[in-house]
């Protein structure tokens, strides 16, 4: 009993550090843009696809693969930010969201049109058997995962608190109109907010998958809700509240599954979601999202 | 003929699940659980003709009002948070009703044969207006007159006081509650309507198509119910026609000569349309 | 020539025309005041010669430049520096970092130490302070902050947006000693205020708005002349 209960959350961990670097990226854009950008998981799978195409048209190395995702990522990203928000900046936060569903239908279009098969492999991280300590067993590429995740957060903590893009972003993210007064160039960092989320996401969206070794068009969707999910239950705009909800979101579904079944898992995370919303607990509240 | 009926048919039960967003989103709020209450009403009215052989009339009146009271029963939780918030409270809540019907059993021998909701299998065969002999043509018209009431229904609404003090609500919250508006009776009275709007399109959508299951009531469906008025216009419901017939009728039909690239387009020129004008076909007033 | 001159400048909220036409100039190395009565649209004056909002008509031309209708870092970059109404401090950053962002656009990072140095000259308080979060100071020392801000970018002309407001008489008087220092040492001050007798005390120039157009322009002696205005913005206050 205790053993799985140790075991389930290692998995939870493992998956949950992919989901919060899924809510960072999220967090960010909402932090400065105020905005919802549906279309940040069709992205994400956007630059999955370019990699699965690569590797079965030339064959890449694993790196390559990473960067490419990366890169395809942040290409659709700026498409995203360059049809859907520069043109709605200050003005109705529906119009940018219904514009940017409906790039998500134009990027799940354009991979079943490249590459009709419904399924796709996509080259695993490690194919060894997993590590093995005592009773418990971890998979390398959970680890992977997991130590990537940790990676990209120092990164981005780095970013944030040690440049002087970060100083902006942070300005930007508190106070727009004082920032804009203090000189800063707000589409500027907009622009680049966006790209630097975006590159986070095809990282999170490169590990999945790539732990996974096969790649759906339901990625993108898959990607928009566990990171609007852990986002959002680690309260909303707030960073290191990402990497938590990320975390406890992983922690949860890990848990739900062995104690009620991999029908409820899901159920169950939305669930909590809706009650801990309408409850209005404190942290979900910190900054005002209307 | 046929296929501008049912090409008919399909505009009528996505008019209708726009008109259900269009009632709340008049309020200023952004819901994404319209989806929802479509499938509780496709599946209340389905199984009540299937199972337990009910006319589809009294069927699709049970369906408005699992609907309503779904959507009551949600509306007041939901609607203490907004914005941002509230798009994701209501998404939680349309996804949790996906999947509580994709784990939802519940069948029955009928005449020998097992019959009803089967998890993500979905509900076959709901096949009442092929029994009782309805042609297309038939069933284009009785789904049209739900369309025409509840067009009847929200035009009447914005002409009365009950109307006004929806888009007080929806203009600035602050002063409509300073004249003495209760800010939640009015938001959950119009998310009590839009849910009975959503269960009759729900129902009408189970017996024309004749087989649901969940997928058919996911985050897209219910990003296109909030879609159709946003492109529309809340100036009034025509908006959400128009909207409604510019997506099914032009982008998806009217564009199928384009073949595969289509759906292509039909993103792009919801953006430019989006792009274009902010506020929607036929204008309207400032949104949240 | 003045410094600022603005020329028959309409902003507008959707349909409602918070400005009607406002001209007005102010000359270099001058202190000059904007009174006016709540929502007769002096905020909305400051934010569009700040390029906050974009005014529908009119011209605003800057030390000869026309600025109307660029972005705020561009004018922040001309040199001219808002410190906004209700001061909006970067709450979750630190003294030190509002600073820097203040001086965003300035690559000298020597030059801006010194500066900072200079500004915790001037403003004691937040050297002590300087690693706390500029949320946790007091209204006081937010203003102080706000005005070391906008400072850091060196602007040649400093708007201020109701300095006083909400702060204590003792507070407020040393807001009024810092805006006569600054002065002092060469940057010419535009400021917004609804009270009129510390503004006597320091300003050379007063111009009155009331509902979106300029009713008066003229000197201290002029204003406190003027009967109607005395009773409006001088008779019933007595500090």
């Amino acid at each position: 009993m205790l053993a799985d209960l140790i075991q389930n959350t290692l998995d939870g961990l493992s998956i949950g550090a992919a989901y919060a670097l899924l809510a960072l990226g999220f967090t960010l854009i909402f932090g400065v843009l105020r905005r919802a950008n549906l279309s940040y998981g069709a992205a994400i799978m956007f630059g999955c696809y370019c990699a699965t195409w690569t590797h079965l048209n030339f064959g890449a190395g694993l790196l390559l693969l990473a960067a490419i995702t990366v890169a395809g990522t942040v290409l659709a990203g700026a498409y995203v930010e360059r049809l859907c928000f520069a043109p709605h900046r200050g003005g109705s936060m529906i119009a940018a969201m219904v514009a940017s569903f409906a790039l998500w239908m134009q990027f799940e279009e354009l991979v079943t049109l490249v590459m009709p098969t419904h399924l796709y492999a996509f080259p695993a991280l490690y194919e060894g058997a997993p590590l093995a300590f005592g009773p418990y067993t971890l998979r390398v590429d959970a680890l992977v995962m997991f130590g990537a995740a940790i990676a990209a957060c120092a990164l981005l903590w780095g970013t944030l608190y040690r440049t002087r893009f970060g100083l902006a972003v942070r300005a930007v993210t508190e106070q727009p109109a004082a920032a804009s007064l203090a000189g800063i160039n707000l589409p500027w960092v907009y622009v680049r907010v966006f790209a630097l989320a975006s590159a986070i996401g095809g990282v999170a969206g490169y590990l999945v998958v790539a732990s996974h070794g096969q790649i759906t068009p339901m990625l993108g969707m898959w990607s928009t809700l566990k990171g609007l999910l852990a986002m959002m239950l680690g309260g909303l705009g707030s960073l290191p509240g990402a990497v938590v909800g990320g975390l406890a979101l992983g922690l949860l579904e890990a848990h739900s599954q062995w104690f009620l079944g991999p029908q409820l898992r899901d159920l169950i995370a939305y669930l909590l979601l809706f009650v801990l919303l309408a409850a209005r607990v404190p942290w979900m509240h910190t900054r005002s999202a209307s | 003929m046929d296929f501008y009926f049912s090409l008919a048919q399909l505009i009528g039960v996505h008019t209708l699940l726009g008109l259900s967003a269009y009632i709340v989103l008049l309020t200023g709020q952004v819901s994404l659980a319209q989806a929802g209450f479509f499938a509780v009403g496709a599946y209340t009215a389905g199984m009540l003709t299937v199972l337990a052989g009910w006319h589809l009339v009294p069927a699709l009146g049970a369906s408005a009002l699992s609907g309503a009271a779904v959507a009551c029963a949600v509306g007041f939780p939901a609607l203490r948070v907004k914005g941002l918030m509230l798009v994701i409270a209501t998404l939680a809540f349309g996804e949790g009703v996906r999947l509580f019907f994709f784990n939802f059993d519940y069948q029955v021998a009928v005449d020998g044969i097992r019959l009803g909701p089967l998890g993500g299998e979905g509900f076959r065969q709901i096949r009442f207006f092929p029994e009782n002999g309805w042609g297309t043509g038939e069933v284009m018209l009785f789904m049209w007159v739900f369309v025409i009431a509840a067009m009847a229904l929200l035009w009447w609404f914005d002409r009365s006081r009950y109307g006004s003090v929806l888009r007080a609500v929806g203009e600035d919250e602050l002063a409509a509650q300073s004249v003495g508006i209760n800010l939640t009776a009015v938001k959950v009275s119009a998310m009590t309507v839009g849910g009975a709007i959503a269960g009759v399109g729900g129902g009408l959508y189970a017996h024309y198509t004749t087989h649901i299951e969940h997928s058919s009531f996911n985050i897209l469906v219910a990003t296109f119910a909030i879609a159709y008025p946003i492109l529309g216009g809340l100036r009034n419901v025509f908006g959400t026609l128009l909207a409604v017939i510019f997506v099914q009728g032009f982008l998806v039909e009217g564009l199928r000569f384009m073949g595969d690239w289509r759906n292509l387009l039909f993103g792009a020129l919801i953006v430019l349309a989006m792009n274009l004008r902010p506020s929607g076909f036929l204008g309207g007033r400032r949104r949240a | 020539m003045s410094l600022l001159k603005i020329q028959d400048v309409v902003t507008a909220y959707g349909k409602i025309e918070a400005l009607k036409g406002v001209s007005l100039e102010v000359a270099p190395g001058s202190i000059t005041c904007l009174l006016g009565p709540n929502g007769a649209g002096k905020t909305t004056l400051m934010m569009t010669v700040a390029g906050i909002l974009k005014p529908r008509k009119g011209g605003i031309s800057f030390a000869g430049e026309e600025i109307a209708g660029r972005a705020p870092h561009d004018i922040v970059a001309r040199g001219v520096a808002l410190v906004p109404e209700n001061r909006l401090v970067f709450p979750a950053m630190t003294v030190l970092e509002n600073l820097l962002a203040g001086a965003y656009q300035r690559g000298d990072k020597k030059a801006v130490a010194e500066d900072i140095d200079r500004m915790y000259a001037r403003f004691p308080r937040l050297r002590e302070r300087s690693a706390q979060h500029a949320g946790t100071l007091s209204g006081g020392e937010q203003q102080m902050l706000a005005v070391a801000r906008a400072l850091m970018s060196r602007p040649r002309l400093l708007l201020m947006d109701e300095p006083s407001l909400g702060l204590a008489p003792l507070v407020v008087e040393e807001i009024f000693r810092i805006i006569a220092e600054l002065h002092r040492d060469g940057v010419s001050i535009f400021f917004v205020e609804q009270n009129a007798h510390m503004a006597l005390k320091v300003a050379q120039h007063f111009f009155l708005i009331e509902q979106g157009r300029i009713s008066f322009s003229g000197t201290p002696g002029a204003l406190a002349e003027d009967e109607v205005i005395r009773r409006a913005y001088l008779g019933s206050a007595q500090q």
